[in-house]
């Protein structure tokens, strides 16, 4: 039997693991009683070994699980979703639905919106002005018919006035009409669009509320199932202390 | 649909509490899947019982986190890491034909990844400790057993091994953590990273003395006493 060579560093790391066959190791064993350095070798990598031990990753919070996606099913294997446990996907579906409403809430009254019914519908108003106060009729005055005919005069005499001097200008409004149309078209047009364009955004973003309620509930309810495993296993083994619990108490002293 | 079998499932719990024959029959199979093996997870899986998976993947992900953790260094890509492994994993589910361990199998896919993030990194992992630990809490969480100063000499030291581990070259760092810390043997190890069982003993070795150095430098009490006997 060869003796163990201070060189043979492949020997040395498999004793130092126990990864060696009984020959081995006396053979390593008998080597490391006469030679102090690499006795001392051994001794400094298994502190090494000793203090490796203290190096452990963070208490990371997992909870991975795959989640089929419904709307693939017919596709094998490639709707599936997996989702780590994130800090926000720890707080339930209902948290998060109430810290939403909050949220509304809160901005809602910042911005004071009020909502008012009355004879003329629903009224919305926001902001901090002062909701204007409905006037109330004045108190009727007795019949002056006299003074009716004067007021209806004068009216008519302004209106008069008024439609000469409307067509006066009526050439140079003429030529400008074109112009305005166009105008109105474009800005019509550019209304069409914003609102197409905030009606688009708005389904994008109810879809994408959607999809996300869908998987965080789809989280959720993995995560209770794993809270269900995990209770079920501890039934199981009190279940099984009781048990045998039961079997011992009714085992006769000896 | 496996989010509508989840709600049956709870359905089905509260709507037979009062029969304890399905509640057993139900506690059985929950039972079953937590007792059964890899290779017969991996079976159920592979005919398409998704929460077959699932058990594998809480059993498993918390190694290859801390694999993922201990070879890159860094909390949130270790967590995608980690991901990603249990979804190619899944995929790949069909391929997978049991001539493996799954376990071996599945750190396979998790080396291959971190390998993957440390070239497309190019980038040594580095030494992530975490902000705004209350040591005092921590102590509190440990209970009496461990002492603030006990606490406070651990967290250094285990700052220091990891400060250690960053100059290592992958392969060393790989070897040492798949060794230390998950307990494979050098031939696991080898397979794992496809080379001769001599180079893995290599690896290990000269890791250690590496570490061992690095540990000297920082003043570490064994071995100046070591020096001093």
């Amino acid at each position: 039997m060869s003796s163990f060579n201070c060189d043979d560093k492949q020997t040395l790391i498999a004793y130092l693991y126990d990864e060696v066959d009984t020959g081995t190791r006396e053979r390593v064993d008998a080597h490391l009683a006469a030679c102090p350095r690499c006795a001392a070798e051994v001794r400094a990598l298994g502190d090494v070994r000793l203090e490796l031990s203290q190096w452990a990753p963070p208490d990371a919070e997992l909870g991975f699980a795959v989640v089929r996606n419904s709307t693939r099913e017919s596709e094998q294997r490639t709707a599936d979703v997996l989702r780590p446990a994130r800090w926000w996907q720890t707080v339930p579906a209902w948290a998060q639905a109430a810290a939403a409403i909050l949220v509304l809430a809160a901005g809602a009254a910042i911005a004071n919106i009020q909502v008012r019914s009355g004879p003329d519908g629903f009224t919305v108003s926001t902001g901090w002005m002062p909701v204007p106060v409905p006037v109330a009729p004045a108190p009727s005055e007795p019949f002056d018919g006299a003074a009716i005919e004067r007021r209806v005069e004068g009216l008519e005499q302004q209106l008069r006035s008024e439609i000469k001097s409307a067509r006066e200008p009526e050439a140079v409004r003429a030529a400008a009409a074109p112009a305005d149309e166009a105008t109105i078209r474009r800005v019509r047009q550019l209304l069409e669009a914003s609102e197409q364009r905030q009606k688009q955004e708005l389904a994008f973003r109810l879809t994408q509320f959607a999809s996300e309620m869908d998987v965080l509930r789809r989280a959720d309810a993995h995560r209770m199932t794993r809270g269900l495993v995990q209770f079920d296993e501890q039934m199981f083994r009190q279940q099984q202390l009781l048990n045998n619990i039961v079997r011992i108490s009714g085992t006769p002293q000896q | 649909m496996y989010a509508t079998l989840r709600h049956a499932d709870y359905e089905s719990r509260s709507a037979v509490l009062d029969n304890s024959e399905n509640v057993r029959e139900t506690d059985r199979s929950v039972f079953q899947r937590m007792v059964a093996t890899d290779e017969e997870l991996v079976a159920r899986s592979r005919d398409g019982d998704v929460d077959s998976f699932n058990q594998l993947v809480l059993r498993w992900e918390r190694p290859i986190y801390a694999l993922a953790y201990r070879v890159i260094g860094r909390d949130e890509d270790a967590r995608d890491v980690a991901q990603e492994t249990f979804l190619r994993a899944f995929r790949a589910l069909p391929g997978f034909k049991g001539q493996a361990k799954f376990s071996s199998w599945i750190y396979r896919i998790a080396l291959n990844l971190c390998r993957d993030w440390i070239r497309r990194k190019k980038r040594q992992p580095v030494v992530e400790m975490p902000e705004g630990v209350d040591i005092v809490e921590l102590a509190a969480e440990q209970g009496a057993t461990e002492s603030i100063e006990d606490l406070v000499a651990r967290q250094e030291m285990s700052r220091i091994v990891a400060e250690g581990m960053t100059l290592l070259p992958e392969e060393q760092r790989t070897a040492i953590v798949l060794k230390e810390y998950h307990g494979l043997t050098f031939q696991e190890i080898a397979d794992l990273q496809g080379c001769p069982l001599s180079t893995v003993k290599t690896r290990l070795y000269q890791g250690l003395t590496v570490l061992r150095r690095h540990l000297e430098s920082r003043g570490m009490t064994s071995y100046q006493s070591e020096k001093e006997s």
